[in-house]
């Protein structure tokens, strides 16, 4: 579960890029967040995974206030998080197939569990059979598509997707969504951000809709 | 633990791979380290060697005091009984110029000196040992204070090269301290450098790391590892090139000591200096390495 009590976050400088946010996501939902570009959808994403701590109110996930929480315990609730990053954040020194086993050597996963779970991964999103290439080859949707094979090859309980349909044509970023609600189906908790609104009306799903850090009806 | 080996294992694989994928630049850096390493172990060994040297000298200094031919018996008694109580002097001994020219002509094997000669033309002398803490001013100031004596025609500091050898070595030891103190501190920054250019460019791979749950401890261990590998390898190579070095002097080495009559011979790097070597580099870089991690990935969140 993830919990936000009255949580706001100042960045240096001044500019609050959430003001006040209480909500509740319960295990297993899938909860798209709109709004435009600015608007603190990125900010909320990171406060979940803990990569910004909150400036006031508590950040509940799984039970645990990241708010409070030492800095050396972040990792391991990271572990529970997959990460699908707005800028992909992919490795281009190295294979597809080593990119998604990052997240395994970071865990320490053995050599055979762990190749079976990237080829398992690679498998789900699409892209068997490319794990030998530099990922500079992928186009741009195969890209999206190994950022969230390496953000589920650890089996996270929690999955955040920050615009991961950003720059994507409308077909294939429904292809993305549907990858995400088969996650979805096998009990993942879901965050999704992105600032076109017709692409979720579709799930009939809960949208929390922010603009300048607050909720809007 | 089997889980602490395999998180290891994955990390030397990784520094292994960092390696492999810039071979030129880990190569550079090994010769850094192994030059760097090189000097003060070659200092080291060309003291040890000097100081081999100077063991098998006298170190008691020595003075000859050579007597005027027109000095008669009692002023000769007069300095002996004076000379028998100085604080400075540990023994005196009395050479007479027969005395002298019975060890010249024993020495010369032999032919007759007095054949072509009508006189002894040596002079009557004292062979004074002073005690080994009489500091060497102390000596200088023995020996003028005997020359002003109307009895003496010259004196001598006969050990005072040996004496100078030793101060030679001491303040080459002093050196070596310096040396040593430079070139850890050297170690420390090379390594560190290289280790937050690797930080540098890895940059990536270490955000992404962190993003999804990464451990400071395994960002930090490939590092660590990397510091390790390069402080024993430029070790290694530290002792290679003193090795090669020697071989590359010794013989000239030899030739000129021979020349002077002495057994000098440069000293070899053996298994224990080599083992500490390899501890202290490794041990230098590994400190390098820490100090540059925990600088850096701070900025990590």
């Amino acid at each position: 579960m993830i919990q936000f009590q009255q949580v706001t976050k100042r960045y240096p400088g001044g500019f609050d890029a959430i003001k006040q946010l209480s909500f509740e996501i319960q295990d297993g939902e899938l909860v798209f967040l709109a709004g435009h570009s600015g608007a603190g959808k990125s900010t909320l994403l990171k406060l979940i995974a803990g990569i910004e701590r909150p400036t006031a109110g508590s950040v509940l996930v799984n039970n645990q206030n990241l708010a409070r929480m030492r800095r050396a315990s972040l990792p391991y609730v990271r572990r529970h998080i997959g990460l699908i990053f707005q800028d992909h954040k992919i490795l281009f020194d190295r294979s597809v197939y080593d990119n998604v086993r990052l997240p395994l050597d970071i865990i320490g996963f053995g050599h055979q569990e762990g190749h079976r779970r990237v080829l398992a991964a690679l498998d789900k999103v699409g892209l068997s059979g490319k794990d030998k290439l530099n990922p500079v080859s992928l186009s741009g949707g195969e890209q999206q598509r190994l950022c969230i094979a390496r953000a589920v090859v650890h089996r996270p309980s929690i999955l955040l997707a920050d615009e991961p349909t950003a720059n994507l044509d409308r077909d294939y970023a429904q292809d993305i969504l549907q990858l995400f609600k088969s996650f979805h189906q096998v009990g993942v908790t879901l965050v999704i951000s992105a600032h076109d609104e017709n692409l979720m009306a579709d799930y009939g799903r809960r949208i929390l809709r922010l603009k300048h850090g607050q909720f809007t009806a | 633990m089997k889980h602490w080996i395999r998180l290891n294992l994955i990390a030397l694989s990784r520094t292994l791979g960092a390696m492999a994928r810039a071979p030129l630049t880990s190569l550079l850096n090994l010769l850094v380290i192994g030059i760097a390493a090189a000097f003060p172990l070659g200092f080291y060994l060309l003291i040890a060697s000097a100081q081999s040297v100077t063991a098998h000298l006298p170190v008691e200094p020595q003075l000859s005091v050579y007597l005027r031919t027109s000095v008669g018996t009692p002023e000769v008694e007069a300095l002996k009984q004076k000379l028998k109580a100085d604080p400075r002097l540990l023994n005196s001994r009395f050479v007479s110029k027969e005395e002298a020219l019975k060890q010249m002509q024993a020495g010369l094997g032999g032919t007759d000196l007095l054949a072509g000669l009508t006189d002894n033309p040596l002079p009557d002398a004292f062979v004074l040992t002073a005690r080994t803490d009489v500091p060497a001013e102390q000596l200088e100031a023995l020996k003028s204070e005997l020359s002003t004596q109307s009895a003496v025609e010259q004196v001598q500091l006969d050990s005072a090269w040996a004496h100078r050898l030793q101060q030679l070595i001491a303040a080459g030891i002093a050196l070596l301290q310096v040396v040593v103190v430079l070139l850890a501190v050297a170690l420390v920054l090379i390594t560190g450098n290289a280790i937050r250019l690797q930080i540098v460019i890895r940059r990536d791979e270490i955000e992404v790391a962190k993003l999804i749950g990464a451990t400071d401890a395994f960002i930090r261990r490939p590092f660590v590892y990397f510091a390790a590998l390069q402080g024993i390898l430029g070790g290694l190579l530290a002792c290679g090139i003193v090795a090669g070095a020697r071989s590359w002097l010794n013989p000239s080495v030899l030739a000129l000591a021979q020349s002077y009559g002495q057994p000098f011979s440069l000293a070899r790097p053996d298994w224990l200096l080599a083992a500490i070597t390899l501890a202290v580099t490794t041990v230098l870089c590994l400190v390098g390495a820490l100090i540059a991690v925990s600088r850096h990935l701070r900025q990590f969140r």
